[in-house]
């Protein structure tokens, strides 16, 4: 389990969270959202370890990522939203990183690559930019560490390989992994993530499960634009209204209409959903 | 598990280094063996007789391993720092005691050795068709200490004797051990430089060391200005003794120095591989 206590990071003179406490369960595929610059990149990085917190605590697994250990380095992957590769190809790449991790299949690799449609041959110069992000992501699913950190995943992806991209990642998920997925892209993995987190600057806005959501929320869609609702968007034939749900009905949730309803109303969304 | 120094992880951590060495250091290593074949094929087509001693092509050997140990850090671990390049290098399972010692392993012996290896194979084959290298350098290595004496009994009119017993400790043994800490040190100010800097890695660290050579000059020049009194009972006679005595103390100030620095340096680079951020 990651936790994520009364935590205080900056950059030089920018604030990026000021006393924030987050847990993150087993299991489950989180989707982290927020606005540019709320510092998305920079939880994972804290949470990878890559950074480390000016006060507060950062604990996966009772382990210290700043202290960046092999045991708990072979435990985790973070794979960043910039492809950065090397002159190799990706069959040699994961050959020689591979041997790190103790769960690593080269087996799952291969067959991830068939999956993918990726080349394992071809260098990754010789691949298109989707082309290598699949490769890596490949990469990083065969090492089946328990937790996988994906920065903006599916950017630079065709349509075909996102849908590919939701099949695997659900397929790797089991009760002892997390995945986090930082995105802009919602649509992309809507049926994917589960539960949602919501960053603003310097706060958590919201951590919770589908399920905790739709308990709290009600999303309606229907011809009119309701004036009690938090958050109103046209549709192609309608209007969706995020609104309480006061009355306990079921809904499916709208991600991008949930994520404006929040950012329009930070503190009575986090009360209603404490 | 010990999450310190486990030989099993180094082995891996050495292996995955050791996977790019060739690839990144290759055109690195074929220019620095190309110079001494390009100078025996100047004196081979030059008229005059030119004849370049085992002693003198082992300096040359010598001179171009420290620009190959500069140059190394840089070459084989250019984007261990990068915030965004180096996120592979910190995430690897493995210690920062098993990431530092394999990057002195590759910079500071694997690299040299290579080199110099290569260097001695292609001057004993140039050396087999004879022309203006004579003998093989490798034997010059071992001749340096008889070099050195032959200056000074040359130059300063030292007996053997004294040469002897100023110079004691430049042994052949160790002649090697002070080499093995030059290049020591060489390496590790490069190792640290390499991780300081994010970009132009080298050309900056060549940089502050001219700007400490120059310091150290001023204060040094300024010190002996002021402090004039202290050289005036150095006349003819004792002008010798003087000068022998300032290089028996410098040979081993130098030796400590040579010590002090990599020591520091080396500390320095294991401590920003550990407490590096992304």
């Amino acid at each position: 389990m990651i936790k994520i206590n009364n935590l205080d990071f900056a950059y030089k003179n920018t604030q990026v969270f000021r006393r924030i406490s987050l847990e993150f369960q087993k299991g489950n595929i989180y989707g982290l959202l927020g606005e540019n610059g709320v510092g998305k990149t920079t939880l994972l990085k804290l949470i990878c370890g890559l950074q480390k917190p000016q006060h507060g605590e950062v604990t996966v697994d009772g382990f210290v990522p700043s202290e960046r250990k092999p045991e708990f380095l072979q435990n985790v992957y973070f794979l960043p939203e910039e492809v950065i590769t090397e002159d190799t190809t990706p069959e040699k790449f994961i050959k020689k990183t591979g041997v790190f991790y103790p769960r690593y299949d080269y087996e799952l690799f291969n067959k991830l690559m068939k999956e993918l449609e990726v080349d394992l041959n071809k260098k990754f110069n010789e691949l298109s930019h989707g082309q290598k992000k699949k490769a890596l992501l490949a990469c990083a699913m065969s090492l089946k560490t328990d937790y996988l950190f994906l920065d903006e995943p599916t950017n630079g992806l065709d349509i075909p390989s996102k849908a590919l991209f939701r099949k695997v990642i659900s397929q790797y998920c089991n009760d002892e992994t997390t995945v986090i997925i930082s995105t802009h892209q919602v649509k992309d993995v809507e049926n994917l993530i589960d539960p949602i987190v919501i960053l603003d600057r310097d706060d958590v806005l919201l951590n919770a499960s589908f399920s905790q959501i739709t308990e709290k929320i009600f999303f309606e869609y229907g011809p009119e634009r309701l004036d009690n609702a938090y958050y109103t968007e046209m549709l192609p034939g309608g209007y969706i209204n995020v609104m309480r749900n006061v009355n306990n009905e079921e809904s499916n949730i709208n991600i991008e209409a949930l994520f404006n309803a929040v950012m329009k109303n930070k503190e009575t969304i986090k009360n209603l959903m404490k | 598990m010990n999450n310190t120094l486990n030989i099993n992880r180094l082995g891996k951590v050495i292996k995955y280094d050791g996977a790019s060495f060739f690839h990144n250091l290759s055109l690195t290593l074929i220019i620095l063996w190309a110079i001494p074949v390009a100078l025996w094929l100047i004196a081979s087509l030059t008229p005059n007789d030119g004849h370049m001693e085992a002693y003198m092509r082992i300096s040359m050997i010598e001179s171009l391993t420290k620009i190959l140990l500069i140059l190394t850090p840089a070459a084989l671990y250019k984007s261990c720092n990068d915030a965004r390049k180096g996120i592979g290098y910190a995430m690897m399972p493995a210690s920062a005691l098993e990431k530092f010692i394999s990057m002195v392993f590759y910079c500071a012996i694997a690299a040299p050795i290579v080199y110099i290896a290569g260097a001695l194979a292609v001057d004993s084959i140039l050396a087999l068709f004879g022309g203006p290298y004579e003998g093989f350098a490798i034997a010059g290595y071992f001749n340096q200490y008889e070099q050195i004496r032959n200056v000074f009994e040359t130059n300063m009119m030292m007996n053997p004797e004294e040469f002897d017993k100023y110079t004691s400790m430049m042994t052949p043994a160790w002649i090697i051990f002070s080499d093995i800490f030059s290049v020591l040190m060489l390496s590790s100010i490069f190792m640290f430089g390499n991780m300081i800097f994010k970009k132009r890695k080298t050309g900056k660290m060549i940089g502050i060391i001219v700007l400490l050579i120059i310091l150290f000059l001023i204060v040094f020049v300024n010190y002996v200005t002021n402090h004039r009194t202290m050289f005036t009972y150095m006349d003819a006679d004792n002008a010798e003794e003087i000068i022998k005595r300032f290089i028996y103390i410098m040979i081993r100030v130098a030796f400590v120095v040579e010590i002090v620095i990599s020591v520091v340096m080396l500390w320095l680079t294991y401590f920003k591989i550990k407490t590096q951020k992304y």
